[in-house]
């Protein structure tokens, strides 16, 4: 067995089933009256982390030392996979997606087990023994319908089938870790809320303090929801080439339905903290969370709704149904059960206040995905009730998401302008008064200015129902982008307005006590003193930037046409001259990067762009034919990025002998805002996040934690930063260029180059976070020198 | 003692040297050996731990350094009274960019505050008997050393040996009673309800400060009488 890799890696599995059965058992006893056991429980709970670690390791083991004796080895790589797309492939297909999601999830339990330390030692036990039960569910998954170390029957192929090209991309090698981070992440909250169930801490005011402690976790899922949702954006855009980034396919849909309830928990979880209110909305909103994720899950995996980018159909569906049917059930019955716990009595008291702001945005957002959730299985829903398959398409969801869309984006400007429990009229006419003076200065400019800058406040678009109703519908339709743009406005001036406010307020005081602080200054210390506040309006300024993306397509301009060399094409402002096809390797204008490169043939169309009569310099749109799957060729994008907008470019065909090419040409106004917002969502969640150091924690471990989170941070900004270069140059070589190219920047050949700059960057984290927390210490000495002396 | 120390260490020394040794591993020979080194690191982890879990499930193994200091870990209680005094210095500072009126204020905030002091008050009274025990145990050990340095000064006065031990000893009992009287003190002033919100203004610096107030909270000043 010891030499037999798919033996020992089936054994690891099993015995990851045993210690995880072992620690569910000693945890529900500690947690029926015997704590003495619940040290046992937390150790076995790390061994299990451990097992699982040493799992998905011999698998990479597998993959980097091509033991094709494994099915899953053979199927997903092959020889001449560079090293760090052989550890993608570690989540590249079904079977080892499974174990590198049990994998994330070992590393929350271990991380969770350990922040828990002392904390919340009633509830411990259930949150262990919760968590066992979910990575038990999906090692059964593995063990039993998709194990990642089954043995190819008919022994080693020489050598494997390879992954998919369309999976070799930067982007696709960090997209699903991230979003599985946000799904896996939804189980700790989950396990939270179990726990509060079945011990009863639900009732009493002091009882309820598990809504503190998950709201870091569940916001912790959010941001990576986040993040995953908009790189798999990226990635859509930058390898599928149909000029686009999100087509409502199953799969992405499944992937946005948690995020809709996790922002929604994370709102509402504010107005519990506070009036200790909607405790069942809340235990509800987790458990959809992570029911949702179970179901995303089943959608993408069980073959059940035709998908462009789904994982091959499988039998592990049925394991699914039975795990949703599981947990459904058992959140069901227990929030039945502690239902007279659950109940509260406060009341929201006014419309006029952020509760009842948050109550409506729930409800917005809940509804957005219930209408995602309905139109995915529309065709499955339609068959069961008409007996016929209708299938319903992006410009459906594009007509419906708009409005919905559009409201969550209203109220989340509205809300931070009321006070809790009630706001008096007098003071929402001053909140109220310079927005909507914004919003309706931005409208006027935008109607009148807009069709000369080339984006008219109305769009015309299709009908998509016959009749009067369907041509008011159009009508109102046409002013999306209007709205869209005044809201904008809106949210942006509430924003400036608090922080503004905030700032104004904090340095009045401070000019009372005769200190007066400097602007900066006062910033700083308001942020500092508020990080969940406003961090919570940096992330809506992510938003805002999104929105002004997701807006752009409405003006966009594509065109497909066709050139002959030397021929030139006007898009709006640019100018494109065809140079001609370049057929590499083999042609001398071949850069000696692309001349070496054995694994493909790449045809290529060279394209000198100009803007308003400015060169910009020379892209190149391609086709790949890969040697390992030729029948699959890849259209490989060019881009020139702008704030304003992508110019991007698709090679259709070229034909060598009269070199004549079709190209597809796409105007994309403001897309790269969504990426911009995305960087501003990750800093202000950052922000939220922050760990508050106590007095009593100042030491070595608060200086590591706080150089720990600050080189994470800075990390990860870098990586996604530094993204689109490599991404750029690993799979797209490009020849050398006479003049500076907008766009990717040059010099980072592979990802492996990033390296050093992850290094650096963590180095850099590491010092910040060190003086940062040398200073809060030293303040903190301050602080109690100042108060021994007293 | 010395024991957990060990088990200290160990716990961080083994992780590291896997790290280190598999860094080594993957320069001198590749990824594959670096992986495989890992996997045996993980796997040595694995069986340290069901192995000390065990231990401790059978009642082996002594309390650990970790289960030490659960004691010491903030209390739900303590979690939650920081929430609510999150939310009244939310309140607070939505009162200072008016985002509500001055009544509304004072409404909610008393309400947090009332919250606030049971929850202190509860604080206290699940502390009160050990803190009563510390304070048993601070005075037999006081009294221990002081005996000891009586009898190990020999022929020093027994004045002189006596007078730093009773001194120091009546000085932390002095710091003990008054900190048991400030909790009395809250916990009485939890049982009257906040009805009628209003200000004391401080004596000094004229900060209007709450009824309940010990201390100005701009100058800090005693209030003394005035907030009684």
């Amino acid at each position: 067995m010891w030499q037999s890799l798919p033996e020992l890696g089936t054994g690891a599995l099993y015995a990851v089933l045993v210690v995880a059965s072992y620690t569910f058992a000693v945890a529900v006893a500690a947690g029926r009256g015997r704590p003495r056991l619940l040290p046992s429980a937390r150790l076995g709970a790390y061994a299990t982390s451990g097992l699982v670690l040493f799992a998905i390791l011999l698998l990479a083991y597998g993959f980097i030392t091509h033991d094709f004796r494994l099915r899953y080895v053979a199927r997903y790589s092959d020889r001449s996979m560079p090293t760090e797309y052989l550890f993608t492939a570690l989540w590249g297909g079904q079977d080892g997606s499974l174990l590198w999601w049990s994998f994330l999830l070992s590393l929350y339990i271990a991380a969770c087990v350990r922040w828990l330390k002392g904390r919340y030692r009633v509830l411990q036990p259930y949150i262990i023994a919760t968590l066992m039960m979910v990575l038990g569910f999906f090692v059964i998954l593995m063990l039993f319908a998709a194990n990642p170390f089954h043995a190819n029957v008919a022994g080693a192929p020489p050598d494997g089938e390879g992954l998919n090209v369309l999976l070799q991309n930067y982007w696709m090698a960090i997209h699903p870790p991230a979003l599985y981070l946000g799904f896996v992440g939804c189980s700790v909250p989950f396990a939270f809320a179990i726990a509060a169930l079945v011990t009863g801490r639900l009732k009493s005011e002091a009882k309820n303090e598990w809504i503190v402690a998950v709201r870091k976790w569940m916001l912790f899922a959010f941001l990576f929801l986040s993040i995953g949702n908009v790189l798999g954006m990226i990635w859509a855009y930058e390898e599928l080439g149909w000029g686009g980034f999100w087509a409502w396919d199953p799969v992405e849909n499944a992937a946005c339905l948690p995020w809709f309830t996790a922002a929604a928990y994370v709102h509402s979880t504010m107005i519990q903290e506070r009036r200790n209110t909607f405790k069942i909305w809340n235990v509800f909103l987790i458990c959809l969370t992570f029911f949702l994720t179970l179901f995303g899950t089943f959608l993408t995996r069980s073959g059940m709704i035709a998908s462009v980018h789904s994982f091959a159909q499988s039998d592990i569906g049925i394991f699914f149904v039975w795990g949703m049917g599981f947990t459904l059930a058992t959140c069901a019955g227990l929030i039945v059960w502690r239902l007279p716990m659950l109940r509260s009595t406060a009341r929201i008291e006014s419309i006029a206040s952020r509760d009842a702001m948050f109550v409506i945005n729930n409800w917005a957002l809940l509804g957005g995905m219930t209408f995602i959730l309905v139109a995915t299985l529309f065709p499955k829903l339609s068959e069961w009730i008409i007996g016929e398959t209708v299938t319903v398409g992006p410009p459906f969801f594009n007509r419906w998401m708009a409005p919905i869309g559009l409201l969550i984006f209203a109220m989340m400007g509205m809300a931070p302008l009321f006070g809790w429990s009630k706001t008096s009229r007098s003071a929402l006419e001053r909140a109220f008064a310079v927005p909507l003076g914004v919003l309706a200065i931005t409208a006027v400019l935008h109607v009148f200015f807009g069709p000369k800058l080339g984006y008219p406040a109305f769009v015309e678009s299709d009908t998509l129902y016959p009749g009067v109703l369907g041509l008011a519908l159009q009508k109102i339709e046409s002013a999306w982008p209007l709205v869209t743009v005044s809201l904008a406005g809106f949210n942006l001036t509430v924003i400036f307005q608090e922080f503004y406010r905030g700032v104004a307020a904090r340095r009045f005081s401070a000019a009372r006590r005769n200190e007066p602080e400097g602007v900066l200054t006062a910033l700083f210390r308001l942020v500092d003193k508020n990080r969940r506040r406003y961090g919570g309006y940096v992330v809506h300024l992510g938003i805002v930037c999104m929105f002004l993306g997701f807006v752009g397509p409405a003006w966009k301009i594509e065109v497909e046409t066709s050139l002959a060399q030397g021929e030139s094409y006007r898009l709006g402002p640019y100018e494109l001259t065809y140079l001609g096809p370049r057929m590499c390797p083999g042609n001398p204008k071949c850069s000696p990067q692309e001349q070496s490169d054995i694994s493909k043939r790449m045809l290529f169309a060279d394209l000198e762009v100009t803007r308003n009569g400015n060169p910009v310099g020379r892209i190149s749109p391609a086709k790949f034919i890969y040697h390992a799957q030729p029948e699959q060729p890849t259209s490989e994008v060019a881009l020139v990025r702008g704030l304003r907008e992508d110019l991007y470019t698709v090679l259709g065909t070229a034909d060598p002998a009269s070199k004549r090419a079709t190209f597809q040409f796409h105007m994309n106004p403001f897309v790269g805002w969504i990426w911009i917002g995305l960087l501003v969502l990750i800093s202000g969640a950052t922000i939220s996040l922050w760990p508050d150091l106590g007095l009593r924690e100042v030491g070595v471990w608060s200086y590591m934690r706080t150089a720990a989170g600050t080189a994470a941070g800075a990390a990860l900004a870098v990586w996604l930063a530094m993204g689109p270069s490599t991404a750029f140059a690993a799979v797209r070589p490009r020849p050398p260029l006479p003049y500076a190219v907008a766009g990717p920047a040059k010099g980072a050949e592979r990802p492996g180059e990033t390296l050093p700059g992850i290094g650096g960057a963590a180095l850099l984290g590491l010092g910040v976070g060190g003086l940062a927390a040398a200073l809060r210490g030293r303040r903190a000495r301050w602080r109690k020198a100042a108060g021994d002396a007293l | 003692m010395r024991r957990f120390h060990l088990a200290r260490l160990a716990r961080w020394i083994v992780p590291a040297l896997t790290l280190v040794s598999a860094f080594v591993a993957g320069l001198a020979a590749g990824v594959e050996l670096a992986l495989i080194v890992l996997a045996a690191g993980a796997l040595a982890l694995v069986i340290a731990l069901i192995w000390g879990s065990v231990q401790s499930l059978t009642g082996e193994s002594p309390m650990t350094l970790e289960e030490a200091f659960t004691v010491a870990q903030p209390t739900p209680e303590e979690e939650q009274k920081l929430a609510v005094m999150r939310a009244l210095r939310d309140l607070s500072y939505e009162r200072s960019v008016g985002k509500i009126s001055e009544d509304d204020y004072q409404s909610l905030s008393a309400r947090y505050r009332a919250e606030a002091k049971h929850l202190m008050a509860r604080i206290d009274e699940e502390l009160g008997p050990r803190r009563a025990r510390v304070e048993r145990r601070v005075e037999r050990r006081l009294s221990g050393s002081a005996d000891a340095t009586q009898a190990s000064g020999g022929k020093a006065s027994p004045a002189s040996a006596d007078e730093p031990a009773t001194g120091k000893s009546s000085a932390v009992k002095a710091k003990l009673k008054k900190k048991a009287a400030t909790a009395g003190a809250s916990i009485t002033a939890t049982s009257r309800k906040m009805t009628a919100p209003a200000s004391v203004p401080c004596g000094t610096c004229g900060t209007r400060n709450d009824l309940d107030a010990h201390f100005c909270k701009s100058c800090g000043h005693s209030l003394g009488g005035q907030s009684a």
